[in-house]
């Protein structure tokens, strides 16, 4: 029993872990590219603790239901919204000694389970009975839905070289080093074509996680904060907490899916499953550094523009592109 | 020990285990002191007006007719991409016919422009010689101004 | 339904290395609302810009006043936006706290004597907590408000004032 419950929380002591370094490297970040400093004195060495100082206040700020909202609406939404975004973490293989759990339709469950979010947003954008939310809810509902078909596109144009939907076995047979030689054997370097579908993968996923330039949701200067504008104090932190949940949840996804999982780039060194668990840590958090620089590089895209860029550009270009693996994979 | 899918119901009753314990621990810190104005819809410091569930743009229900037909394309896609190397060419045929005919709808939607978010044209007045400054697009839009909608 | 929030007299040791706690958690994560009246939230902007950077402090703006912790009014308070402030203060999740920011929102600053439609100080609707003279005041004024309001934080506890206390 206790071995069970252990095993349900592993992950989640890594995603409260990685939320409190994610959230106080961002701003840390953000201040190295904008010529500033950043947190520096709270805790002492580099304002180490201010993402401990400001879960601490946001656990003692109060809890504010509008009374035109529906309360139970109001008060589901972020329930259903971490717990779906955690459920996702179940099929993610953290090493090759840990995997929540081995279903056989692994990426296909974590993208149905992710579609949930699109629907707790929608829910916590109407039951604010807001203008900002409901605004917020809509566009959020409308991004992510459409961003959704080329992230599964490029996702399935993975399955097809892979030839498996667990994970798992799609992690172990990126191991070895023998691509073109040197090379890990990792997708990305397998078929020409994976390499266009990681890019289209990795927009998707900015849009996704709802980050800059795709944050139309909670555009501040226009929306106030979408969806989340009435929740405060902990509700709120558990939206926060959701959504950098499911950055990194993409972003281990895309590790695992381009990028060798828990591989090491070096063949057998430094493999076994402790280093595992840090490479593939590695690998996830790059792609996250990489959506915090691109958050603090680039303006925000217009409402017309997100659509665009998706249903002209990334759809058929994410189809386009599975027919061509297809066509590869069936010629070599 | 648990099925497979046991530990996943496992995973997610966990996700909102752990919810449920922040926010009662945040419950036994936090002050609780509500009045008439705090409870009242945030506009921005103005009293609100109306209910916020306003009728909203066509356009919304056409994304979500499209994302339907491209996820069912797509999820009957899985299997066949899972079994591809073991078929070959005929599974790449089958499947170039399914995306093929599916690609004709969307290619003819995107003719007819029904993805495209219209928005409203910048109304720039320009100079005229001894008239002044004219605003070509002023009265023409006033004409034709869509009923109020949301975005 | 607070447990804790102004429900004991008396202090014990578990209480106070609590209070600590929570003390030290709210004057570190000062997040401020994102609003400016005037000329003074030129200066406000510029306090958050790289040159001075608030957020070395742990200071950020939220645009909902349902996360925000201080209300920065910076700027002239009219008659007109009195009213809408005393709103915004009022939907602002507690503990909150409030910064006068320039002599116009201290007192009236020029509009004193002659400005009918100027309110003479913020607070006479909202309970203010920091005053920050100058018109407007210089970046480094608005820090040493914000320093100031950690101090007062500091002080702050959540015991309930005893009988003997209470006016």
């Amino acid at each position: 029993m206790a071995a069970i419950l252990i095993h349900a929380a592993i992950p989640l002591t890594i995603i409260l872990v990685y939320a409190l370094v994610a959230i106080w490297g961002e701003r840390k970040i953000a201040g190295f590219i904008q010529d500033r400093l950043g947190p520096m004195r709270v805790g002492g060495w580099h304002g180490w603790a201010q993402s401990i100082a400001d879960l601490l206040k946001l656990i003692q700020k109060e809890d504010i239901i509008p009374t035109n909202a529906s309360r139970f609406l109001f008060k589901f939404a972020p329930f259903m919204m971490f717990a779906a975004s955690y459920a996702a973490f179940a099929v993610i293989p953290f090493s090759s000694a840990y995997i929540g759990s081995m279903i056989n339709i692994g990426v296909f469950y974590l993208l149905a389970v992710t579609s949930i979010l699109t629907l707790s947003v929608i829910m916590a954008g109407w039951a604010s009975n807001n203008k900002w939310s409901l605004l917020g809810g809509m566009r959020s509902a409308a991004q992510m839905v459409s961003y959704e078909v080329p992230t599964i596109a490029t996702v399935l144009t993975v399955v097809l070289v892979a030839g498996s939907l667990n994970l798992m076995t799609v992690t172990e047979m990126q191991a070895g080093n023998d691509t073109l030689g040197f090379l890990p054997n990792w997708l990305i370097f397998q078929n020409p074509f994976l390499i266009v579908a990681f890019i289209i993968f990795f927009i998707s996923i900015l849009a996704e996680s709802h980050r800059v330039p795709f944050d139309l949701p909670e555009s501040e200067s226009e929306l106030v904060g979408g969806y989340q504008t009435e929740y405060s104090g902990m509700r709120w932190a558990m939206f926060m907490l959701a959504e950098y949940a499911d950055m990194l949840l993409l972003s281990l996804l895309g590790a695992t899916l381009f990028f060798g999982g828990w591989n090491s780039p070096f063949g057998d060194f430094m493999g076994g499953p402790a280093w595992g668990f840090f490479w593939f840590m590695l690998k996830g958090l790059l792609l996250v550094f990489v959506m915090m620089w691109i958050r603090w590089t680039l303006p925000r895209y217009r409402v017309d523009q997100l659509m665009h860029i998706c249903w002209n550009i990334l759809i058929p270009l994410s189809f386009i592109n599975l027919v061509l693996t297809a066509l590869w994979e069936v010629i070599f | 020990m648990l099925t497979d899918f046991g530990y996943i119901l496992l995973f997610i009753v966990t996700g909102a285990i752990f919810v449920g314990v922040a926010l009662f621990v945040a419950k036994l810190v936090r002050p609780d002191r509500p009045n008439e104005i705090k409870l009242m819809t945030y506009e921005c410091g103005e009293i609100p007006f109306g209910d916020a569930r306003v009728q909203f743009n066509n356009r919304f229900y056409i994304i979500g007719l499209m994302f339907l037909i491209f996820e069912v394309e797509i999820l009957l896609l899985f299997p066949w991409a899972v079994v591809f190397k073991e078929i070959g060419w005929f599974a790449f045929a089958a499947m170039f016919v399914f995306v093929f005919l599916i690609f004709i709808g969307f290619i003819y939607e995107l003719g007819k422009g029904q993805l495209k978010w219209d928005i409203p044209k910048p109304r720039i007045p320009r100079y005229v010689e001894g008239v002044g400054v004219v605003d070509d697009d002023y009265r023409e839009e006033k004409v034709n101004e869509p009923a109020l909608q949301a975005d | 339904m607070g447990m804790l929030d102004k429900k004991y007299h008396d202090s014990n040791i578990i209480i106070v290395g609590l209070e600590s706690a929570l003390n030290w958690a709210r004057k570190n994560s000062l997040w401020y609302e994102q609003f400016g009246l005037a000329c003074c939230a030129i200066e406000m902007m510029a306090t958050a810009a790289s040159r001075y950077d608030f957020d070395r402090f742990g200071i950020i703006p939220r645009s909902s006043p349902r996360q925000a912790d201080v209300m920065i009014v910076a700027g002239t308070v009219t008659m007109k936006m009195a009213s809408r402030i005393l709103r915004l203060y009022e939907q602002m999740s507690e503990p909150r706290y409030v910064i006068s920011m320039g002599s116009c929102s201290n007192c009236g600053g020029p509009y004193w004597e002659h400005g009918y439609h100027v309110l003479k100080g913020v607070d006479k609707v909202v309970p203010v907590d920091v005053y920050v003279p100058g018109c407007p005041p210089r970046p480094e004024a608005l820090l040493e408000g914000f320093l100031k309001l950690q101090e007062k934080i500091t002080g702050e506890t959540i015991l309930e004032k005893k009988e003997s206390e209470q006016e």
